[in-house]
């Protein structure tokens, strides 16, 4: 009894000191991931005194690009090696927040034929970028993650996706670049040939909305066509983000079945192994906020913790 | 005993980080809801 004590002592002290050892590490997470924030912050701020268009590259591309810089020059020193190991934690937890901004209400909004593009869009994003993967010889997962990305809505949903099907980080960086990369040309290219062909504010509207993959690019690339067009580019972006929900449980259920041909007979548990449990976290959040649990200021602290547990 | 030591030594391991992640996640989220937390800037 005495010997138990004194082991139940030992493992308190040990998981004490092991949760002090990650503090510095989780600290460097917090300020790579702020110094992300500043950077996509000061361009911002620069392209508007400056009065240019400069595409809105979010603060997650530049801590990862930070993290990488830091990781293949100095490498990560061994007082914050503990600490940068969870990260996974924070991603996880930053995905359940995350499910706040989507609401399933937004579907609603929009009108019939409106929602039927959606879908649409949903459907044939999904498809051809599948289609393209296997051309291309993608890694499968890569391809998924851009699948998500070009439905859906870039940053957010790669990153849901990634915690999803345990995708490796250098795909999901991938994924994220090449979505922004595509917005930030769209987002001059859209409103020139929006003119060009003298589309209808609610036309151009719901182009950028359903065309346009990452949010703050869309609604960028709607309000400099018009007010009007900026507000239908951003509910038509909003309900294609409303569908994050399924789309990552879809892709958590496909992934975690496969490689499921030697235990067909007990298929149900081992799905239920390999999926990803986060993601029911997730889902909830997202039916608690479309179900007004949470007021709107609260929907958006969740989002600030959502984001700040990203970084 | 070794098994009741082992047990004991990997309290902290035996929940998995999935569910403490949804544990913190939805403690954040109630008390967003309950005012606790009512601030945060990003």
């Amino acid at each position: 009894m005495a010997t138990n004590a004194v082991v139940t002592q030992t493992s308190g002290e040990s998981v004490i000191k092991k949760l002090l050892q990650t503090i510095p590490g989780i600290l460097l997470l917090a300020v790579v991931g702020y110094a992300g924030k500043f950077i996509e912050q000061f361009i911002g701020r620069y392209g508007k005194a400056h009065h240019v268009t400069l595409p809105n590259i979010e603060y997650v591309l530049w801590a990862i690009l930070i993290g990488l810089l830091i990781a293949n020059t100095i490498g990560v020193p061994r007082l914050f090696r503990a600490g940068v190991a969870t990260y996974d934690f924070w991603l996880k937890v930053g995905i359940v927040l995350l499910g706040a901004r989507f609401l399933l209400g937004d579907i609603r909004h929009l009108g019939g034929i409106s929602l039927l593009l959606v879908l649409l869009e949903l459907a044939l994003a999904l498809s051809l970028m599948t289609l393209l993967g296997r051309i291309f010889n993608l890694k499968p997962k890569l391809a998924t993650l851009l699948a998500v990305g070009s439905s859906i809505c870039g940053v957010s949903a790669i990153i849901a996706t990634q915690g999803a099907i345990d995708a490796d980080e250098e795909d999901s960086s991938y994924a994220i670049a090449a979505i922004l990369a595509v917005g930030a040309v769209s987002l001059f290219l859209f409103p020139l040939i929006g003119h060009a062909i003298h589309l209808s504010d609610h036309a151009y509207g719901l182009w950028a909305g359903l065309g346009i993959d990452n949010t703050a690019e869309a609604t960028a690339a709607g309000a400099l066509y018009s007010d009007a067009a900026g507000k239908l580019a951003v509910l038509a972006k909003g309900t294609r983000n409303a569908f994050i929900g399924f789309i990552v449980l879809g892709y958590a259920i496909y992934w975690a079945s496969k490689g499921q041909a030697k235990v067909l007979e007990n298929k149900a548990k081992f799905l239920w192994q390999k999926f990803p449990k986060f993601v029911l976290g997730f889902l909830l959040v997202s039916a608690l906020a479309s179900t007004a649990f949470f007021a709107k200021p609260q929907v958006a602290v969740l989002g600030n913790l959502s984001r700040w547990a990203f970084c | 005993m070794s098994a009741e030591i082992s047990t004991k030594k990997n309290w902290f391991t035996t929940i998995s980080l999935d569910a403490w992640a949804v544990t913190l996640a939805l403690l954040l989220a109630l008390l967003v809801r309950l005012g606790v937390i009512s601030k945060v800037a990003w």
